[in-house]
Parts: C-alpha cells; sequence; structure tokens
C-alpha cells in the first residue's frame, strides 16, 4: 500500500472510531425500576408496547411505556435504533390510533430526570434513558 | 399532541372515589384533539369536476378553476374515558356536504367497553373498517397522500355506520392479529335523493409483524337508492323491455358483497404499500374492481412517493336502452330522455388508471405539506371520477390534477 493510501487508511479508521465512540456514550437505553424483575426483552415485543399493539410484559404482567418529550434528542434516537422509525412516523402511527379512538401515544416526559422518576416509582413502568443518566433505582433491560 | 383537559380533574374528583396515588393511565380523563387539511386542487378538465367523494357537489375544474372544497376539513374529537374498560369516542367533521356548503357531521360517537384490553365491544356511530385506511382515510396527516386512491376509496363512499362492532386482538410469536366484526346501517345524505345501507356486515383481519401489515376483509350490505327509482317507474311503462330493465337494475334492498386485501411495508427509510378491493352485485352497479400501489421513499423531513391505481369493471355491463322503434312517434322523445338517463346511471362505476407523483414535507412537529400531480386516463365509455358534466365532457379523455394540501393534527 502506497503512503497516501496509507494515510487515507489511517485517517477513516480513526474517523470511524470516533464516530463509532460518540453514539456509545450517548447511547440511549431501555429501563425498568428494580423492583421488576425483567432483564430482557425480545425487540419485537419492546416494538408492539411502544406501538400501543400489546400492554403487558412477556411474563403477562401490565406494562406501561413511557416517552420523552419528542423535542429531547433521545426521543428519535430511541425510536430510531430499537423500532427504525422516525418522528415522523411515529406522529403518522399515533394519528391513526387516536383518530379511530384505538389508542393514544405513552404519557410523555419533560426531561430524563422525569423519566428516572416515574420509571423508579412504577414497577409496570418501561422508558428509555440515556445510557449516562441511568441510576440504581434503574434496570437496564437487554433488548434481544 | 394529547393534552388533558383541566376538566378531567374535576371528572376524577366528581366520578370516582379513587384511593390516594391511583394510576393516572386509568383514571377519568378528557381528551381533546383535532385534525384537518387545508387544499387546493386543479384540474385541467373544464368541462366536469374532479371531486375527493361521490357525495360531493363541487370540485376543481367547471365549478372552480382551483378549489379548496376537495380535500379541506377539519376533525374534532373528545375522547372521554371513565375507568381501565369503559371509554367513550365523539367526532365531528366539518367538510363539503352533498349541497356544496360546509356543515358538520357526526363521524364517530360511540361507546367502547374493554371485556380484556384486547377483546372490545363498541356501540354507535363508527367508521367501517372496509379497506386498509378506511377509518382515518379523512386524517390527511396519517397518509402519505393528498387523499387515499379514489379508484379503491370510491368503492365504498360511505365513510360511518350506526351499530356494534367486536375486535379482537391476539398475541402469537412477534405476531399481532386483530379480528374486528362490524353490524349496523347508514343513511347518508345525497344530493340526488335518498340512499341508504342496511344488514351491514363486515369481518375485518390485521395481521402485524414488525414492519409489516396485511389486512384483509368482506363484507355484504343491502343497498336502497330510491334516487334511482323515478327513473325506473318512467321506464317501466314502456312494456315488458321496460319491466325487465326495471326488475333487473332497480337498487331495491339489492345485496352487495365487498371484499378487499392489502398490505404496507415500512421498515423506515421507504415504504411500500397496495391494496386490491372490489363489490359484487346483480343490481345496476355490476362487478366493479379497484387496486393501487404506493411506493415512497424518507430523507428527513421529505417523503417523495409515486402511486399507480386502477378501476375497471370485471364483467362489462351493457347499458340496457328502451327499444326506440315500437312506441307512438310522440312519444320517442320520452324514451330517448330514459334511454339518456339509463347511459348516466351506467356511467357511474369509475373506469380509470392513474399515475400520481407526490411529496410530502414535514416542515414541523404534527404538520406536513404534501404536493401531489395526478395524471387521470379514463376509460372509453367512463368519466371516471368527474362529475358535473358539461356539453363538451368527452367520456374516456385524460385529464391532469395538481393538489396542495396542509395537513395538521393536534
Amino acid at each position: 500500500m502506497k503512503g497516501p493510501a496509507r494515510i487515507l487508511l489511517a485517517a477513516w479508521l480513526a474517523l470511524s472510531a470516533t464516530v463509532g465512540a460518540v453514539p456509545c456514550r450517548a447511547e440511549v437505553v431501555v429501563v425498568v425500576s428494580r423492583e421488576n424483575p425483567l432483564s430482557a426483552l425480545p425487540r419485537d415485543h419492546l416494538e408492539d408496547l411502544f406501538l400501543g399493539r400489546s400492554d403487558r410484559f412477556p411474563d403477562g404482567e401490565p406494562a406501561v411505556p413511557l416517552d420523552l418529550s419528542e423535542r429531547l434528542p433521545p426521543y428519535s434516537a430511541f425510536y430510531e435504533r430499537y423500532l427504525g422509525r422516525t418522528p415522523p412516523q411515529m406522529r403518522a402511527h399515533w394519528s391513526r390510533l387516536i383518530f379511530t379512538g384505538r389508542g393514544r401515544p405513552p404519557r410523555s416526559l419533560a426531561s430524563s430526570r422525569e423519566m428516572a422518576d416515574a420509571v423508579a416509582a412504577d414497577p409496570r413502568a418501561l422508558g428509555y434513558l440515556p445510557a449516562a443518566e441511568i441510576d440504581d433505582r434503574l434496570r437496564v433491560v437487554v433488548i434481544e | 399532541m394529547v393534552r388533558a383537559l383541566p376538566i378531567a380533574t374535576a371528572l376524577a374528583c366528581c366520578l370516582v372515589n379513587s384511593p390516594a396515588g391511583a394510576e393516572e393511565s386509568s383514571g377519568p380523563s378528557l381528551l381533546f384533539n383535532a385534525y384537518g387539511t387545508l387544499g387546493a386542487v386543479y384540474s385541467s378538465e373544464d368541462h366536469a369536476d374532479f371531486v375527493g367523494n361521490l357525495f360531493q357537489d363541487e370540485g376543481a375544474g367547471y365549478s372552480a378553476t382551483v378549489s379548496h372544497k376537495v380535500d379541506s376539513r377539519l376533525g374534532l374529537q373528545l375522547t372521554g374515558r371513565l375507568n381501565s374498560r369503559l371509554s367513550a369516542v365523539v367526532q365531528v367533521v366539518v367538510e363539503q356536504e352533498a349541497d356544496g356548503d360546509y356543515g358538520p357531521r357526526v363521524e364517530w360517537a360511540n361507546v367502547q367497553y374493554e371485556f380484556t384490553p384486547d377483546f372490545t365491544l363498541r356501540v354507535g356511530r363508527m367508521v367501517q373498517p372496509s379497506f386498509m385506511v378506511s377509518e382515518y382515510r379523512k386524517v390527511g396527516f396519517a397518509t402519505p397522500w393528498v387523499r387515499p386512491p379514489e379508484e379503491v376509496y370510491r368503492l365504498i363512499p360511505v365513510t360511518n355506520f350506526d351499530g356494534v362492532e367486536i375486535s379482537y386482538r391476539s398475541h402469537f410469536g412477534g405476531y399481532t392479529n386483530t379480528l374486528r366484526g362490524t353490524y349496523g346501517r347508514t343513511e347518508p345524505d345525497w344530493a340526488d335523493g335518498e340512499v341508504s345501507g342496511e344488514d351491514i356486515l363486515t369481518l375485518s383481519n390485521t395481521l402485524e409483524w414488525g414492519d409489516l401489515s396485511l389486512v384483509a376483509s368482506l363484507g355484504r350490505y343491502d343497498l336502497n337508492v330510491e334516487a334511482f327509482d323515478p327513473l325506473f317507474d318512467g321506464v317501466e311503462l314502456f312494456g315488458a323491455p321496460g319491466r325487465a330493465i326495471a326488475r333487473r337494475y332497480r337498487v331495491d334492498e339489492e345485496p352487495v358483497a365487498l371484499f378487499s386485501v392489502g398490505g404496507r411495508y415500512d421498515p423506515g427509510h421507504w415504504f411500500l404499500m397496495a391494496e386490491w378491493a372490489g363489490t359484487s352485485t346483480e343490481a345496476l352497479l355490476g362487478d366493479l374492481r379497484g387496486a393501487y400501489a404506493t411506493a415512497g421513499y424518507r430523507a428527513g423531513a421529505w417523503t417523495p412517493f409515486v402511486s399507480v391505481a386502477r378501476a375497471w369493471a370485471a364483467n362489462e355491463q351493457a347499458t340496457p336502452q328502451l327499444p326506440t322503434g315500437a312506441v307512438p312517434p310522440q312519444l320517442e322523445g320520452v324514451v330517448q330522455a330514459l334511454n339518456s338517463e339509463l347511459e348516466d346511471l351506467f356511467n357511474l362505476p369509475i373506469k380509470q388508471r392513474s399515475l400520481s407523483l407526490g411529496a410530502r414535507w414535514d416542515f414541523a412537529s404534527s404538520m406536513a405539506l404534501t404536493l401531489q400531480y395526478d395524471y387521470i386516463d379514463l376509460r372509453s365509455d367512463s368519466s371516471g371520477v368527474f362529475t358535473n358534466r358539461q356539453p363538451g365532457f368527452q367520456p374516456g379523455g385524460s385529464a391532469s390534477v395538481v393538489s396542495l394540501s396542509f395537513d395538521f393534527v393536534y
């Protein structure tokens, strides 16, 4: 490999390492209360819960999904990473359910702190937070 | 998008003795939501009106060069929840009515009881789930197009009915299946006279699996169109051929079957949706079919899409005519007039192809602009979706329609 190509490759590797590292710190994780025994959840079940298709955890216990405000970056990060959906898609999805009387979106919380408090306070709650903002009242759920 | 009104708190105090710390999600609540479309439509065919559905009096082309009446509407909805099992929804839609003026109509007004979250009963006014997007066909924000393809959606132009619905949802593996059965009747306003649907029965099944959603439905109803009676009463006076025509085609408790299959695949950055539907009756509308396919690509806030659609008759019906030779000369004019009315009537079904290109721009949260161009190619004998036809209108021609819509939800 010639000089310039090697430099380009090194630059590319460095760049992809950086790009790869940033989302790790800001990564959004799915959380429940410590009192909820749930430790893992299949991705399609998570999808059903946040699309209003199901309101139960896999063990049959009631589940209450919670949302962050659409204005906060973790909102779109969560839907894009775990459900493969964009905010406009989610708005269209909920308007289909609302205006047919068949459902309403999860309760929306104004900050990560409110989300952490709400999930910690309710063993049925299911939320999401930037990885850096979880505390010991919460348990990270592995999405399979 | 959804805000609880302060009144919910008042209701909570009056209606239940809720223990302290009762969960908010199942307590009484009252929610207000709204949706709306402000639309402008231009049609190159100025000898007739392009309309958004069969019951519209005015459209674009003849009545107005640019019409705001085709797509503009406002929907206001109140959803009340008494407890985790009992809820009610009322939705009023203001749009162009059969007389051409804007007016409010109750689109939804029903009470829903959840035996379980997956097994529900509804009683009251609701929208028939005949086709994939039937229930929210008026919510422009919820669909990619300016309006759902008329080639399919005009097969059942009526949106609501009064009756009951039972819905059962089941989960297996990663699949969610929802089976719905409805029964009821409807009596829409039509400028041309009375029309009603009785004993409307629909069975609709939706299977969802990740990004894929498949819908199939079957239905039947008895159609009455009293508006056509004067014509058939007249035709009947002209001997055996007249009586035969009236007996065969009069729309009096005429059973109509309907069926559809459709699917949507939406993995995120692009989507594909398609539907095929039909109605079948011995009466004058015969066997009609419609189909469309739409594909779209999402690039940030922009969603360009392309759509093709077709409406056709599965059994081409020849227009019945009274014999002109057999009557005295002074009655020939009457026979000709009746025959020309028969021709108009048998032109009601749309037979056309269309190609649509459009783009939606989600420029703000809960607001979107959609620009759509439709090229409509009418079959040789058909007037397609065009009404208020004037002398000079050529059945079998083609037209270009350009629509711009602003949609919002609240």
